[in-house]
């Protein structure tokens, strides 16, 4: 016997990536024109439960209540284990442990930051223990700020005319992070993509925050060079 | 060798070691040039850089192209929105767990009979 009914059968109607519903959909959703439109779109809409009380029932226990706010939030945490780490299996291994300890430790959430930061930071650093497990180099803490050859940008892409701007499209840009080394991956979808500050990070993987700031920079030079190599390739291929 | 001939090799052996494409420019002879203004962008790209790094910025096309070619790169990241569901088996998974540990109270027992 399943320890969870299913959402759909339960009591709450749990709308998935609520950021991007619109009010008419919600009216939809909600299937009365006439209730309230809902203003806090980042809030869990469900039927008449707000995130903050299906928060405080899962800290009681409530399965239902946690699977709700799995459903909520499954795709940002599996994209940032996807991100990071740039396998498929290992994302979904780390999405796995990221909400068991959710649950283990819900009772622990006081409300001092917005939920879905408190998990967010749960999640990383279920990546960053993992990774540190495997042994992969997140950043050389010997890393130096001085710029190699290789970091420095290659005269061929230089010209006036070869610049990115309108050139990047999101399926090239996620290939590209796929393709970064694991150490520049980690710095750049930290920063780039989940708006973490250096400082932020510099705490998250015991680095200098001038060591971030290297990466970050040695990062994003070399997604200039492989998304600069895709559009030589596309445009070649169209010849 | 003459002075100018002497700064003139001084540029090109620079520009070889560290394969950036400095840009000469007469009559700018003491200031920045594009590796010492590289060499500073890691700490300078988001947050700006002094008069000096500014300046270099406004004239140099070599290095203004590499930093609005890495904040386009940055801006397009920050437009990465989660797209990806993991599979049904990442929630079997969890419920499994959990309820091997105990740690779930069946939905039922909270609700009226």
């Amino acid at each position: 016997m399943a320890v969870f009914k299913p959402v759909s059968e339960g009591i709450l109607h749990v709308i998935q990536s609520a950021s991007s519903i619109t009010p008419r959909l919600l009216e939809n959703l909600n299937g009365d024109s006439k209730r309230p439109q809902l203003t806090t779109p980042r809030k869990m809409m469900t039927s008449g439960m707000p995130e903050f009380e299906a928060i405080e029932r899962a800290q009681q226990g409530d399965g239902e209540c946690f699977e709700a706010l799995y459903s909520m939030h499954k795709r940002r945490v599996y994209s940032l284990c996807l991100r990071m780490t740039g396998n498929t299996a290992e994302a979904e291994d780390l999405t796995q442990e990221a909400f068991l300890q959710l649950y283990r430790k819900i009772a622990t959430f006081r409300g001092e930051s917005a939920f879905s930061t408190w998990l967010h930071r749960l999640a990383v650093n279920v990546v960053l223990m993992h990774l540190r497990k495997k042994g992969l180099p997140e950043v050389s803490l010997q890393e130096t700020m001085e710029p190699t050859e290789e970091d420095g940008p290659k005269k061929d892409f230089g010209a006036h005319d070869q610049v990115l701007a309108g050139s990047i499209d999101r399926v090239n840009l996620e290939r590209a992070i796929e393709s970064l080394p694991p150490g520049y991956r980690i710095i750049f979808v930290l920063h780039d993509v989940e708006g973490y500050e250096h400082n932020e990070i510099a705490e998250m993987m015991g680095c200098s925050i001038g060591n971030s700031k290297s990466q970050l920079h040695k990062a994003r030079m070399k997604l200039r060079d492989l998304l600069k190599v895709t559009r030589a390739e596309r445009a070649g291929a169209r010849k | 060798m003459r002075t100018g001939e002497a700064k003139a090799m001084a540029t090109q052996q620079e520009t070889k070691a560290t394969g950036i494409g400095a840009v000469e420019v007469p009559g700018r002879d003491n200031q920045m040039n594009c590796a010492d203004f590289q060499r500073d962008l890691p700490l300078i790209i988001d947050s700006g850089g002094s008069e000096e790094q500014e300046e270099h910025l406004r004239t140099c096309a070599v290095c203004r192209d590499l930093v609005n070619d890495l904040r386009y790169i940055a801006d397009q990241a920050k437009l990465l929105v989660p797209m990806l569901e993991p599979s049904p088996k990442v929630w079997d998974g969890i419920e499994e767990k959990l309820k091997l540990e105990g740690l779930i109270k069946p939905a039922q027992a909270r609700r009226t009979p």
